[in-house]
């Protein structure tokens, strides 16, 4: 519903589905820059507080004469994720406020920016909190996020430490009783160093969101976000096009059973 | 073994001790059953009560020979119950409130639970 964000919201006890995530990355630095992550995600609810995700990734990049980036087209099996969900607080008659914690540990084999060989073990934390604005209409999230991971090219020596912080909020409101439309604003920061030892660079991404319930069981999310501000540390031009991409899209369909 | 460490275990074996007390204390506590029967494409009763902060059974007989599935979002349970057959659905302890219910086959088809 909230695009990038996420929502309290785990799902039903019982609940299973399959999802269908394709998430797209355009535009670094000058020349050419596409890539299109598409993962399989098994999703399950096994009870009121809990849920999880299973995940296998693909990746295909399209780059060439971008600043700093050697040309890459290739696809492939990129990696595996799961996602760990519970919930602390229901919305509903219980509380006026959802809230949610998860973990997300994803072990990748292709780097996600020049498409290269590595070993990439990450982990993200995220709290999020969402609240009825207008009851069945108007919904509001905020999502905190913090991501460390170590990564190492086949060809390197030694690992490079990194960490991200993300703050997020969005606004989704349901037009039609299927048909939900919003916006969200993320400030992402990324670091070296497990624990924001040294300030990479951060960015400020605004996009819309939409959500389809086609059918009590088929759901389609989508989402677009631009970067309308940022700064690389050691770049005096506009934007952050090193550490973040220019512009994203995600795109979700899911079929539960 | 030093005093600083003996300290630390009790203070762990008391904490696990309190945790198992809990569980079994809830586990103890009785859950209230309530039944409900869809047919016609309607829930009989369509108004459940129940009371607050006490664990619940939920009794869902599909009367009709379609399947339905009784979902519900504020309660948290989605389930499917075959024509003909019986399910049986256990809730956390609630707060007080209204929460719906509803047939996710034919999602007009709805029942609120009333917990005071």
């Amino acid at each position: 519903m909230f695009g990038f964000l996420d929502g309290s919201d785990i799902g039903a006890q019982g609940e299973q589905s399959i999802e269908l995530e394709t998430t797209g990355s355009y535009g670094h630095r000058r020349g050419h820059f596409t890539a299109i992550e598409q993962e399989i995600e098994y999703e399950s609810v096994p009870t009121q507080f809990f849920a999880y995700e299973l995940s296998a990734h693909g990746m295909l990049h399209s780059v060439s004469g971008v600043e700093g980036v050697a040309n890459n087209h290739s696809a492939s099996f990129s990696g595996l994720s799961g996602k760990f969900s519970y919930l602390i607080l229901g919305r509903g008659p219980e509380s006026p406020i959802g809230l949610t914690v998860s973990a997300e540990p994803e072990w990748a084999r292709i780097d996600d920016v020049d498409g290269t060989r590595t070993a990439d073990f990450s982990t993200e934390f995220r709290i999020a909190a969402d609240t009825e604005l207008i009851a069945n209409r108007l919904y509001a999230a905020v999502n905190i996020a913090y991501e460390p991971g170590v990564a190492k090219g086949v060809h390197d020596a030694t690992w490079e430490h990194s960490s991200g912080l993300t703050l997020g909020t969005g606004l989704a409101y349901r037009i039609t009783p299927t048909v939900t439309v919003g916006g969200a604003v993320e400030y992402d920061r990324a670091y070296d160093g497990l624990t924001f030892q040294t300030f990479d660079g951060h960015a400020l991404y605004v996009g819309p969101t939409l959500m389809i319930n086609f059918t009590p069981k088929i759901l389609l999310a989508a989402a677009f976000s631009a970067q309308v501000w940022g700064h690389a540390v050691g770049d005096s031009r506009a934007l952050d096009l090193t550490n973040f991409e220019r512009y994203r899209s995600n795109l979700k369909l899911e079929f539960e059973f | 073994m030093t005093p600083v460490r003996k300290n630390y275990e009790r203070v762990v074996s008391s904490a696990v001790f309190a945790i198992l007390l809990s569980a079994a204390t809830a586990s103890a506590q009785e859950s209230t059953t309530l039944h409900i029967t869809l047919k016609g494409n309607r829930f009989q009763p369509s108004e459940l009560s129940a009371p607050a902060n006490k664990p619940l059974t939920i009794v869902v007989t599909n009367g009709d020979s379609a399947p339905a599935e009784f979902e519900s979002t504020t309660l948290r349970v989605e389930k499917v119950v075959t024509g003909g057959g019986t399910i049986s659905l256990n809730i956390r302890p609630l707060a007080p409130g209204r929460y719906r219910f509803f047939n996710d086959f034919h999602q007009e088809t709805d029942g609120y639970l009333v917990v005071k």
